[in-house]
């Protein structure tokens, strides 16, 4: 009970942090939705796709998953500054192990990360250029769609911690997670179709782990007359079993507060 | 003088085993540098315990050990009578020598969070009485990024000292605060002692520990050189202690110096010889009719552990003292 008390503490100090600093709140949520006015019309209306009947809605899925990638990324350059700040230290001289310390604040992530692209997804549905096509339903879809956000959520939490806890300093785990990891987003099915591509981008997009989350909106929100790229079933296998996966290994780093 | 040696009798330790710490033969290296070379230490239960020595002589290194953030690579460690773990840290609290706390959480908030990460119910009144206890209730709202760096050392403390632990260690408390400041910390550090707490206090200020350590070990390099309460350590020292930095040749007067009646010992730092003296007055006059001319400066002073530490290690433990100056 004590641990779990401990755990809802620091989940409630780091959203706290992120209510605060209402720059980070309103970026994180804003540049999305302006990426997806901006790119969604200049494709839809500027390059006519062939092989996308309508841009905007397309995009939505991937604009939702890469809101969810920069949350995770601010979220977990806290980790530095609770290093920094010396926060770090004193927690971890509390009676509990760095994995629960970890914890909260991967899980804080996590909630942040499902809040942001809630609202993202949210704004989108509002917006009449943009129209869902509810394939399985409103509400089959709706939670379809939950569902995939918070797997990709845990993920990207998990993974952001994972790589915060090992690169010691921040300039380099940012450089990781724009320059490494942002490219991921570009051969997930996020901005274009995995359909079609040649066999190593296919290859890139199907060892992605944010593909199968793309997929799994494309499938609630966009219609596909084939169910998707990978199917349903697929697209939640691989996200439950990689979000659990890098969640624990996430929160598992033996910490020198001191590093 | 309680030394060293001393310490490693094996009926010291069965005796410590109820000790509020006890260190046994710990050994700990960075790399190939030596940081803790076998060590040991008891500190019994209720006292004010000093660990005195420069930076570098292993203070800092034996609290990590303590609160679990290093592992010795040798020797055992007790707290509390118990082999360290994670639920005996409930019982210890502790001060790092850098502030740790969040600048955008308030005060308030940084004691919540300390007792729900201690597992303290209904910790609402404890809260307040402690921010009231260390003046900080009018403030208590802000951020503590606006505080004066004094406010942030004392909610350091006032965190520390919430879960009412039964041991605290504190690494170099009172570091660059203004003397109100440290005033304000040495009473509330000796309410929680009166209380019962155990303070073991890693320094660098023999004046703090002259003044509030039952007892103090002097640290050189990772090696205990000796313990007592600051009374026995200056027992055997000369009442004064003078320093007088030569225009050139402190070397070579350093024979002379040690064979004029009532010198205790004489030791070499650069330019500077530090004596320890009965009698300041006929000392100084007769320096003064030999060598008047050579002496750019004379300190004199009652002895203190700085002065037994520089007798027993050959080194200041202030940076000020390690290079000589007066």
């Amino acid at each position: 009970m004590s641990a779990f008390d401990a755990v809802a503490a620091l989940v409630a100090r780091d959203l706290r942090g992120v209510v605060r600093s209402r720059s980070q709140l309103y970026s994180s949520i804003l540049f999305p939705l302006m990426l997806l006015a901006i790119l969604g019309a200049g494709v839809s209306d500027g390059l006519d796709p062939k092989n996308v009947d309508d841009y905007v809605t397309f995009l939505t899925p991937g604009i939702v998953v890469m809101t969810a990638f920069f949350s995770s990324t601010f979220s977990s350059a806290s980790y530095y500054a609770d290093r920094d700040t010396g926060v770090l230290r004193a927690l971890l001289a509390s009676p509990h192990s760095p994995r629960l310390v970890l914890l909260g604040k991967t899980l804080a992530a996590t909630l942040i990360g499902v809040a942001q692209a809630l609202v993202v997804l949210g704004v989108a549905a509002l917006v009449p250029a943009i129209n869902f096509q509810w394939q399985h339903g409103v509400l089959a879809g709706i939670a379809l769609a939950l569902a995939a956000i918070v797997l990709v959520n845990v993920f990207l939490a998990g993974l952001g911690q994972l790589l915060a806890s090992r690169i010691s300093s921040m300039q380099g785990f940012h450089l990781v997670m724009n320059i490494v990891l942002f490219p991921f987003l570009f051969f997930s099915g996020a901005f274009s179709p995995l359909d079609d591509l040649p066999l190593w981008l296919a290859t890139l997009g199907a060892i992605n782990p944010l593909s199968y989350a793309v997929d799994a909106m494309h499938i609630a929100l966009y219609h596909r007359a084939d169910g998707g790229f990978f199917g349903l079933a697929m697209d939640f296998a691989v996200l439950t079993a990689v979000a659990i996966a890098v969640f624990w290994l996430g929160t598992g780093r033996r910490l020198h507060s001191d590093q | 003088m309680t030394v060293s040696t001393h310490l490693h009798a094996p009926e010291e330790h069965t005796g410590a085993r109820d000790a509020a710490v006890s260190v046994c033969d710990v050994s700990y290296r960075f790399g190939d540098r030596v940081a803790l070379d076998a060590l040991s230490l008891d500190v019994r239960r209720g006292a004010i315990f000093g660990v005195l020595g420069p930076n570098g002589s292993g203070k800092s290194t034996l609290l990590s050990l303590l609160i679990g953030r290093r592992t010795p690579a040798a020797g055992e460690i007790r707290a509390l009578g118990e082999p360290l773990t994670r639920a005996l840290r409930a019982r210890i609290g502790i001060v790092f020598q850098e502030p740790s706390l969040d600048p955008v959480m308030t005060g308030a908030e940084t004691l919540r969070l300390q007792a729900r990460m201690f597992g303290m119910r209904d910790a609402q009144p404890a809260i307040d009485a402690m921010l009231t206890r260390v003046g900080l209730a009018d403030r208590a709202g802000a951020a503590t990024a606006t505080l004066s760096g004094g406010m942030r050392r004392r909610l350091d403390l006032a965190r520390a000292l919430l879960p009412r632990p039964e041991l605290v260690l504190l690494d170099e408390p009172t570091l660059a605060l203004d003397p109100d400041a440290r005033h304000a910390i040495w009473s509330y550090l000796l309410e929680s002692n009166a209380a019962g707490a155990t303070l073991l206090l890693a320094t660098n200020d023999v004046y703090e520990a002259e003044r509030y350590c039952h007892e103090v070990a002097l640290l050189a390099a990772g090696r205990l050189v000796a313990r007592g309460t600051p009374a026995e350590l200056k027992r055997d020292l000369r009442p004064n202690a003078v320093r007088i930095t030569w225009r050139d040749g402190a070397a070579a007067r350093v024979d002379a110096l040690a064979a004029m009646p009532g010198v205790g010992r004489v030791r070499l730092a650069g330019d500077t010889t530090h004596i320890t003296i009965d009698d300041t007055g006929a000392f100084l006059s007769e320096v003064f009719q030999r060598d008047g001319a050579s002496i750019t400066n004379v300190h004199i002073e009652e002895a203190t552990l700085e002065d037994v530490y520089f007798q027993l290690v050959g080194r200041g433990i202030t940076a000020a003292a390690a290079q000589g100056a007066p």
